[in-house]
């Protein structure tokens, strides 16, 4: 790996950082209304100048006393020293607190289901490319074809319906005492695997479809090389190149997508938390979203989008590792 | 003359595709359903003096029962929420294949300036998380469907022009172009005569995956309550479907009803996706097409990187088709 290639990878990202920190400052902010009229409207009990006064110091609480431009340097200022912002919520808890709280129980349904995908689905899409046009192969093609097309909110309802209310099998809707009473037991583990476990069904069925048929394609993409026919007219045995030379090349596109979906790890699953009530990162955003606590949605999205570029940084830089042609010719485009 | 011929031509050739057929009965019956709603319908779902009794069985002369909210017709509703899954299907995909082309030949083909500052562009789009801000922007600026259309071809068109502008890379080194170059034809001349039917194909292929697509998204989105209150969609029937206890009292039919509407509709767009693209490039049979789907609706990048391997042949069809 050059040197160069990693450094210009890294100011790159700064570069973008700094632009969607930009973006982040003023989007949520073109719905945001003055704090002092949200919470003080003209009631009628006060006179014109406590009215005004209090309206004031509001004003000065939520940092509206100075013009758009110098709220945008202090918000510079405030992130530099790492501070997200205070949220609207009762109680005026740090934004940071808050996700921080949310984030593990996303990670639960996300990391599951993120390794459910790869596992499975390398499974079955090698299997298939091996196999290919048998039925194993046909099987995997037909299912992709009805699956894709199927929404896992869909799924979600449906599994909530069945395996949930009618079967009894799973909580239909996360036990609300989970989050309060958890304590690190195999009691409470167990607990959370029985509710995570409709949300993260619902969820990795698109993604071990999606993985099984890139990895077919790969695999068959792979073994259509010259290198393998090579390898093969050298007399190497089958099993040799299928797992030294098939398997590893195509594993890269593999890992790039892995990377890739990353950064979907945290944000990827606001509609299936909301229907299964699930305590994390997307049910936060839609109260934040509801109750127009711009404070709260600036930080979640800011902290959405690092984490995509730190991920993408990271796969661009594994990438290069792995295919040093990459960092030699400019990068994965 | 000549552009109507074309046209037919390839109608024909998806009907003769057996799952281009299928896509394409599908999507012809929906096309139905969604113009002809006030007439194929038994009761009015919007009308509220045409509501039954709350939550009744599937039977006659309620064929799939009726909500237990608010005791409309559910057959009805399902036939209704055609137009707005088609609408906003079929809008946002051109639209998206419209601005997708812009960028991409632009960037391609429009000098350093521009394929730098939207490369750039596209690489902000990339980290923005999509559904959360797609959430904001339409709490913001109001719930409907035009507004819809136009946050998801806000949102949808970074992926399109990545693959158009790496499509004009190859049209663009290729030897009928310098000869056009060389022959003295205007940049424009070459950008619409030889860049734009170059990538043409492309462009169909695309529109009716995407379509697929933001037929999803649009479920999705009506589905949080974020769509147009007072329209009926399938997304917006799940949500009711849940909120008014569907799932509590066991109704599956009020669940599953909606939910073939969106498998239907994106089913027939799907298919006529895939046989569009064995119909352009019948050496490569069923390659990474679906999975560029996804990448369109969850905003990840999964296939992308996939297609890179199924890229040269495709541009080497394209190339060839465009050259004489």
């Amino acid at each position: 790996m050059r040197k160069g290639y990693v450094l210009e990878r890294i100011l790159y990202t700064v570069f973008i950082f700094f632009i969607v920190i930009t973006l982040n400052f003023f989007i949520p902010r073109i719905g945001v209304e003055d704090p002092a009229e949200r919470y003080y409207p003209p009631q009628g009990n006060l006179t014109d100048t406590e009215y005004s006064i209090i309206k004031q110091l509001t004003r000065k609480q939520y940092g509206f006393d100075v013009s758009g431009w110098q709220q945008y340097l202090r918000y510079l200022s405030q992130l530099s020293r790492g501070d997200l912002g205070t949220s609207l919520q009762a109680g005026s808890p740090k934004v940071s607190t808050l996700i921080a709280q949310r984030l593990p129980w996303t990670l639960v349904l996300s990391l599951s289901n993120m390794l459910i995908s790869v596992t499975l689905g390398l499974l079955l899409g090698t299997s298939a490319a091996w196999n290919r046009g048998k039925f194993a192969d046909r099987a995997l093609m037909n299912a992709s074809t009805v699956m894709t097309a199927l929404p896992a909110f869909f799924l979600a309802l449906v599994f909530s319906l069945y395996m949930g209310f009618e079967w009894g099998w799973f909580p239909a809707y996360t036990e609300p005492d989970m989050v309060a009473s958890f304590d690190w037991s195999w009691r409470a583990i167990a607990q959370v695997a029985r509710n995570a476990a409709l949300p993260v069904i619902s969820m990795s069925i698109g993604g071990v479809i999606s993985y099984a048929q890139g990895t077919r394609n790969s695999v068959i993409a792979v073994s259509q090389e010259d290198f393998i026919t090579t390898a093969r007219a050298k007399g190497m045995s089958t099993r040799t190149v299928k797992y030294r030379h098939v398997l590893r090349n195509a594993m890269l596109p593999i890992v790039t997508s892995l990377g890739m979906s990353v950064s979907g790890l945290i944000g990827g699953s606001v509609v299936i938390e909301q229907i299964f009530n699930w305590n994390g990162m997307g049910t936060l955003f839609l109260t934040a979203n509801n109750t127009n606590d711009y404070p709260l949605m600036m930080g979640i999205m800011l902290f959405l989008s690092s984490f995509a570029l730190l991920a993408n940084l990271m796969t661009d830089l594994l990438y290069s590792l792995l295919d040093p042609r990459v960092s030699a010719g400019g990068g994965r485009r | 003359m000549r552009t109507t011929r074309r046209k037919n031509n390839l109608l024909a050739k998806i009907w003769h595709h057996p799952q281009g057929q299928v896509g394409l009965i599908l999507a012809g019956l929906l096309v139905f359903a969604a113009v002809a709603a006030p007439w194929i319908t038994p009761f009015d779902p919007y009308d509220v003096t045409q509501r039954a009794e709350k939550g009744l069985a599937p039977g006659w002369p309620h064929l799939l029962g009726t909500s237990i909210s608010t005791g409309q017709d559910i057959f009805s509703m399902l036939i209704y929420g055609a137009r707005v899954s088609l609408l906003v299907g079929i809008v946002t995909g051109l639209a998206i294949a419209f601005l997708g082309a812009f960028m991409g030949i632009l960037a391609g083909y429009g000098g350093r300036f521009w394929d730098t500052l939207i490369m750039r562009l596209v690489d902000v789009m990339l980290v923005i998380p999509t559904l959360p801000l797609t959430i904001v922007l339409t709490n913001l600026f109001g719930k409907s469907y035009g507004m819809i259309i136009f946050i998801f071809t806000i949102f949808g068109w970074v992926g399109l022009a990545r693959v158009i502008r790496s499509q004009v890379l190859v049209l663009k080194s290729s030897n009928y172009i310098k000869a056009a170059q060389l022959a003295g034809a205007s940049r424009r001349y070459i950008m619409f005569r030889h860049i734009l039917p170059g990538v043409s194909n492309l462009l169909i292929m695309s529109t009716a995956l995407t379509s697929a697509g933001i037929m999803v998204a649009e479920a999705g989105l009506s589905f949080l309550g974020l769509g147009d209150p007072t329209a009926i969609s399938w997304g917006k029937m799940l949500a009711e479907a849940q909120s008014g206890g569907a799932l509590l009292f066991g109704h599956w039919w009020w669940i599953i009803a909606p939910g073939i509407g969106i498998f239907l509709s994106v089913f027939a767009f799907m298919r006529i996706g895939l046989a569009l693209e064995e119909v352009f490039n019948p050496r490569m049979k069923r390659s990474g097409m679906l999975l560029r789907l996804f990448k369109s609706i969850n905003g990840s990048y999964i296939q992308e990187v996939f297609d890179a391997m199924d890229d040269r042949p495709e541009t080497d069809e394209a190339g060839k088709e465009a050259a004489p």
